[in-house]
This record gives structure tokens, C-alpha cells and sequence, in this order.
């Protein structure tokens, strides 16, 4: 068992959502660049919040599973 | 092996009768193959539902019960990280790779290689995605093994060698519709034999709150320890699977990336995807722990029932044994574990013989009718089983499964995954610049194998080596650093326009050092001709390396860039992107020799369609999720509204039934 010091409670989700942010902006900004997808068609404007809400749902999950092992 | 769980007749007639229902189940469905093309991708027709609760038996099999409930009985909740990561490159797939690959139809991740760069760089990246598929099915048989190891107490071998036995039997003659719909099935009762384990324990438990606070708060965190232990740690696990794992499963996992060919249109294709990671991921991930969370919370409310000399990668096993106090149960839920990773292994199976058959067999083989391949398909298949039988030796080297994986995603996939991520994305990416991604990138991981301490060190982020396997994980971030390195080093090098003069130099000096081999005039010595062989041989490798190096029309359609002529070249002229609506029609016969369908010239409209643009037709009935339709072109019209003409071929390919009613999209 692991004392509970920020290495090993909220360091991995930082790490996580920073090195994974980095890469998930790096394709949201080359398929918008790319015109792969096209704002403009509401199907592909869709998509376009679907991918940030994946981001941030995960993100939820991550922090109030974090949050829930630590208080409850 | 002693046999550590005792079980009766009982137990394995359900075991045999799941196999038999499972198989069954598929091999009615693979009547529905009617050429290679539905072999391999099953004519692209599928919903977007069938295919993702498909792709969940794929997932869950190779990922496996097995080695999250042993990771999950040491190190917790933390066991779910490798399901919870995969969203961070789907923008990549779903507006970049998934698109590049419908639309160009490409057969086979290597016959992208040879359309964005050419013929070498296939055959370097056939054999790299063989070896990961081959490596891919072997922890599929050891797993298989390892499952039924404790019940059976035969030799692990012995029972891989059945399995396997079994797995090509029924690939060779399902193809990739009955993998689909056994899959399909497999999908939800995965999840609910998987739930059932969960359900069972708690209540074996006491409840919730019981199970809830005998476990520490350090094992319920849902991401591990930073950087310790070594042998699993968030940040080792981030590179290894979140990062080299989730792109090879994407990217570059022949086998999925058949499974979204089937779909009918990339949209379908896109929710698939999307769907999958966003919920499915996260049952599937509860479903294939919680046997080890169930375990470690029995080891510590009742100490007394708990096996503590028992195996981590039996477990699951263990726990499931004891929760379901019924065999029956327990029965079925082991039958459902061990087809899950069938359908993972035949998945991967199809897969290779797709791709020996579209990259090796039919360049060398050419011009013979589609039943010809068909057949060599099936003994390619039952040749791959073979192989995933003798590799499962090098895995079995690893303390756990989970360790053996971790190892083959970090060491198998960075190569081509950089080399299809640069391809895709980057237009300056060159041929010379992706042969240095295999061939340097290779070398450099090889350097890095044998001196970790000094070349994967200093990317450790503190973990501490363990000696026996240095880096089991890190080692994905330092190779895929130094295969990034080199494509993009030598893409710098290298340009396009050098590759060119290259071509055209060592054209020249080919042609030279034949023209002095040949020389009639001027005998060469023996020295000579050794000489002007060797520059011949060498130059001529070098010229065949850079020959037709990608030209700016070559990269049309098969790059991130260039998608809407990727668009414009699967639909045959300028897609229609006018939005219409589904039409509902009944369908008549039309004689002719080619195939097309006609509606009416108001439901063309309503479809906001034209002569020329592309339809998909499928029976009304959604629950078919299209097993019976099919694509074709519409024809000028005529004028009887609610009726669609089709061409005997058409009505036959898409085993439509007669008198059912048929529901008409304008595709793109």
C-alpha cells in the first residue's frame, strides 16, 4: 500500500489530462485546419462538441472518482 | 497443473452447449459471404449499434478478464486506467484516419503504405503488422490456456493447442460476418455475464457498503501511483497504453479497422467509435475488474474463504467460482469469457489472412477468380493460428499477462504508429523518411533494449528499473520518441525534391553499371565486375527505396489534408452534399447487365439526390441493423412514387426479401 501523497492521488490525473490535452488540442486543431471538419455542416458541428464533451466527461469522472476514493 | 477448481459433467456440457449456440449463431450468418470483400469487410452495410456492441467482445477478449482481475486484486480501481484513456486520439481517428480509410477503400493498413509512399514501404510495413497481429493472437491462446488452466489440470500447452484447434476451424469457414455476429452476441452477454460476477460478489459480500469500506482509499483511487511500482505505474502505463496502446488499437488493429470498413458510411462509423468509448468503455472496464476488486474485499471481510496461495491470473477464476454458488452459473460465465477471447483471436485471425492475402498472395498471384482466394484465405487463416500457437512461448515468459501485453504494445507498435500518424498528418513526411522510421526507429529501440539504464533512463519519470524486465512500460515513450525522431529527422534530410535526384542519380548509375557489366567493347576484369555488381545491386536498392516518391497528386485523398478529394474519388465525381431525407420504397425487378438502381423523380428530390450520386438501400426493419442491404448508384427516374427498380445482381448481393419494404439514404 502507498501513502496517499500527491504522487499518488491527483499528480496522475494532472499528468493525464495535461500531456493527454496536449495531444487531443493537437488533433482538434489539425482536423480544424485541415478542414476535415467543416463547422459550417451542422453534422461535423456536432462532432465538434462531442469531442470536447468526451474530454471533459472523462475528466469528470476521473476527478470525482479521485475525490469519492479520498472523502467517502 | 493440479486442477484446482472442481467441477462435474454438468459444468462442461454448458461450456460445450455455449460453443455449439455461439457458433452456430455465426456460422448462419456467414452464408451472407459471397466474395472476398464480404469475407474481409462484409460489404459495408452495418449500423453503427451492430458494429460497436461488436467491438466490445473484440475489446473486452483482448484486453481480457484474466489480466485486469489480477491487476485489479493487487492495485485496485487503478486496473481501469487502460479503458479510460482512449479518447484523447479520436479526433485522429474519427475526422483523419477513419475517413482516409473508407473513403480510399484501402484493403490493408500496408496498402495505405504503398499508395502514400510505395511497394518497399508495404513489405516493411506488412511485416511489422504481422508480427504485432501473430504477437496479438498468442496472448489470445495464453489467456485462453490460462482461463482454463485451474479447471481442467492438463498442461497449458495441451489446452492451446484444443483452442486454437477450434478458433481456426471456425474462422476458416466464418469470415468476417460471423466474427461480427458472434461478436454481436458475445458483446452482450460479456457485459452481462461480467455485471453478474459484480452483482454476485457484492451480495456474497453483504452490499455495497460492505465491499465499499473494507477496501482502503488507497486501493479505490482510480489512477495508479505516479511512478511506483515498477511493474505498474500511471505514468509507464499513460505511455504504454494510453498513448502507444490507444493509437495501435486504433490505428493500426487490422482487425477493428475491418470492423468499421463494415459499417455503412463513415458517420456510422464515427458513432461506432464514439459510442464504444464513451459508454461502453466504461461498463466494460467495471466488467472485467470487479472480479478482482470482489476478490480483494472476500480476502479481507472473510480471510478464511480466501485461496491466498492462489495465482494472479487466476483470480478471476477464483472469485467467479465462489460468488455464484450455482455451477450452472459459474459455468456459464467461464463459457462466455473463453468465446469472448475466441472472437478476439478469430477477429485477428481474419485479420491476418486479409492482409497476407491482399499484400503478399494477390501481387504475387495475380488475376485468379474471387473463389481462389477465398480458399487461400481459409488456409492463411488456419496457417496464422499455427503461428499464434508457437509464438505463445515468448509471452509465457512474464509473470503476468498484463506485464507480457504491456511489453508488446511498447516494443510492437511505435514503428507504425508513428509512421501511419506522420503519413496521415504530416505532408512533408517522405519515403525515405518512413523506411527510416522502421529501419532507424527499429535499430534505436534495439540500442535501447540492450542498454535501458543509459538510453530509456532518462525518460523514467523515477521509476526504478527492475532488472529482469527493465521498463516494461517507459520504454513505449523512449521508442516512440526515437521512431518520431527519425521520420521526422530524415523527412528534413531527405525532402522530396531529394528523393527525386536520388531517383534520377541512381537510375543513372544502374543504368551505367549495367551498361559496363554488358560491355562488349570493354571487358571488365573479375575486380571490375564484382565492382560494378555491387554499385549496381546497391544503387538499385537505393533507387527502389525513392522511386516514385510521393508527388503532391499522389498524396490526394490519402492524407488529413486532401480529404474531400478522398470524398470525390470514392463517390466517382463531386459529392452532393445537399441534405435530403430517407425515403421509404418497395422494391421491383429491372433486367440489365449493369447495376442501378431508379426511384421517382418526388423521392429524388425529397432525397435531394441526382442521377449519379451514391444510395444505400436496406430492409426497413432497423433490427437488421443492415444485414440485408446493399450500395448502389441512382439512375434516372421514373414516375411511380413508393417503387424503386433494382438489377437482379443488386436484390441478390443485398439479400433482399421480397414484399418487405426498404428504406432509401442518399450516401455523403
Amino acid at each position: 500500500m502507498h501513502e496517499l501523497t500527491f504522487f499518488r492521488t491527483w499528480l496522475p490525473v494532472i499528468y493525464l489530462y495535461v500531456a493527454g490535452g496536449i495531444i487531443f488540442s493537437a488533433g482538434m486543431l489539425i482536423i480544424y485546419k485541415s478542414k476535415s471538419i467543416k463547422l459550417s455542416r451542422p453534422m461535423h458541428k456536432r462532432w465538434f462538441y462531442v469531442l470536447f464533451f468526451g474530454y471533459f466527461y472523462y475528466l469528470g469522472i476521473h476527478t470525482f472518482l479521485t475525490y469519492a476514493a479520498l472523502n467517502f | 497443473m493440479e486442477q484446482v477448481i472442481h467441477t462435474t459433467p454438468i459444468f462442461w456440457i454448458i461450456i460445450a452447449g455455449y460453443f455449439v449456440l455461439i457458433l452456430g449463431f455465426g456460422s448462419y450468418f456467414a452464408r451472407y459471404n459471397k466474395n472476398t470483400n464480404d469475407f474481409f469487410f462484409s460489404g459495408r452495410r452495418f449500423s453503427w449499434w451492430l458494429i460497436t456492441m461488436s467491438i466490445v467482445a473484440t475489446g473486452v477478449g483482448s484486453h481480457s478478464f484474466l489480466k485486469y482481475s489480477a491487476k485489479a486484486f493487487e492495485h485496485g480501481f487503478s486496473s481501469t486506467m487502460t479503458y479510460m484513456n482512449d479518447w484523447f486520439f479520436l479526433p485522429f481517428f474519427l475526422f483523419g484516419w477513419l475517413p482516409i480509410v473508407y473513403y480510399t477503400r484501402i484493403r490493408s493498413i500496408p496498402d495505405y503504405f504503398e499508395r502514400r509512399f510505395n511497394r518497399n514501404v508495404r513489405i516493411l510495413a506488412t511485416i511489422a503488422i504481422l508480427g504485432y497481429m501473430i504477437g496479438y493472437i498468442a496472448i489470445g491462446f495464453l489467456t485462453m490456456g490460462k482461463t482454463l488452466e485451474p479447471l481442467l489440470g492438463w498442461d497449458l500447452y495441451t489446452i492451446i493447442w484444443v483452442v486454437a484447434i477450434v478458433a481456426g476451424i471456425y474462422i476458416t469457414f466464418g469470415g468476417q460476418t460471423a466474427v461480427i455476429f458472434t461478436d454481436l452476441a458475445q458483446g452482450f452477454v460479456l457485459i452481462f455475464a461480467g455485471l453478474l460476477v459484480f452483482i454476485l460478489g457484492i451480495n456474497y459480500l453483504g452490499g455495497f457498503d460492505v465491499f465499499w469500506n473494507a477496501l482502503p482509499a488507497d486501493f479505490k483511487l482510480p489512477l495508479a501511483h505516479f511512478n511506483k511500482p515498477s511493474n505498474f505505474n500511471f505514468v509507464g502505463i499513460f505511455w504504454q497504453d494510453g498513448v502507444a496502446g490507444s493509437v495501435g488499437f486504433l490505428f493500426m488493429n487490422q482487425g477493428l479497422i475491418m470492423r468499421f470498413m463494415a459499417t455503412k458510411s463513415v458517420n456510422e462509423g464515427r458513432k461506432a467509435a464514439a459510442f464504444n468509448i464513451l459508454f461502453l468503455l466504461p461498463i466494460s472496464t467495471v466488467v472485467v475488474s470487479n472480479a478482482g476488486w470482489i476478490g480483494k474485499a472476500i480476502s479481507l471481510v472473510t480471510p478464511e474463504k480466501w485461496d491466498a496461495s492462489i495465482k494472479l491470473d487466476h483470480v478471476f477464476t477464483q472469485v467467479s467460482s465462489l460468488v455464484t454458488s450455482s455451477e450452472i452459473v459459474f459455468a456459464f460465465i467461464i463459457a462466455a469469457v473463453v468465446a469472448a477471447l475466441m472472437s478476439t483471436v478469430d477477429t485477428l485471425i481474419n485479420a491476418v489472412a486479409a492482409v497476407v492475402i491482399n499484400d503478399i498472395y494477390r501481387p504475387i498471384v495475380k488475376d485468379r477468380d474471387d473463389k481462389h482466394y477465398l480458399k487461400a484465405a481459409m488456409v492463411i487463416s488456419a496457417g496464422a493460428t499455427l503461428l499464434g500457437v508457437v509464438a505463445v512461448t515468448f509471452f509465457d515468459n512474464f509473470p503476468t499477462l498484463y506485464e507480457a501485453h504491456g511489453f508488446f504494445h511498447s516494443t510492437m507498435t511505435p514503428p507504425l504508429v508513428i509512421a501511419i500518424f506522420l503519413g496521415i498528418f504530416w505532408k512533408r513526411y517522405t519515403t525515405l523518411a518512413a523506411v527510416a522510421t522502421f529501419v532507424v526507429g527499429a535499430f534505436l529501440m534495439y540500442l535501447g533494449n540492450k542498454y535501458p539504464a543509459g538510453l530509456i533512463g532518462p525518460f523514467d519519470h523515477g521509476i526504478e528499473m527492475d532488472p529482469t524486465h527493465p521498463y516494461s512500460y517507459i520504454r513505449a515513450l523512449y521508442n516512440t520518441l526515437v521512431c518520431l525522431v527519425s521520420g521526422v529527422a530524415f523527412s528534413f534530410i531527405f525532402t522530396r525534391k531529394v528523393e527525386v535526384r536520388i531517383e534520377k542519380f541512381t537510375a543513372n548509375i544502374v543504368v551505367n553499371a549495367k551498361a559496363h557489366l554488358h560491355s562488349t567493347e570493354q571487358p571488365i576484369s573479375g575486380l571490375g565486375r564484382v565492382y560494378y555488381t555491387l554499385v549496381w545491386g546497391f544503387s538499385n536498392m537505393i533507387n527502389s527505396f525513392v522511386l516514385n516518391a510521393a508527388s503532391d497528386e499522389k498524396l490526394d485523398g490519402i492524407t488529413v489534408w486532401t480529404l474531400d478529394k478522398a470524398r470525390e474519388m470514392f463517390k466517382g465525381s463531386k459529392p452532393n452534399d445537399t441534405p435530403g431525407e430517407d425515403s421509404i420504397v418497395h422494391w421491383k425487378i429491372e433486367e440489365s447487365a449493369d447495376s442501378f438502381v431508379r426511384f421517382s423523380r418526388k423521392q429524388m428530390k425529397e432525397m435531394a439526390a441526382n442521377v449519379g450520386d451514391l444510395v444505400y438501400l436496406s430492409d426497413k426493419r432497423r433490427w437488421l441493423g443492415g444485414l440485408k442491404s446493399v450500395h448502389s448508384v441512382y439512375a434516372e427516374p421514373h414516375d411511380e412514387d413508393g417503387i424503386v427498380y433494382m438489377t437482379p445482381d443488386l436484390i441478390d448481393s443485398g439479400q433482399l426479401v421480397k414484399g418487405k419494404a426498404l428504406r432509401a439514404e442518399k450516401e455523403m
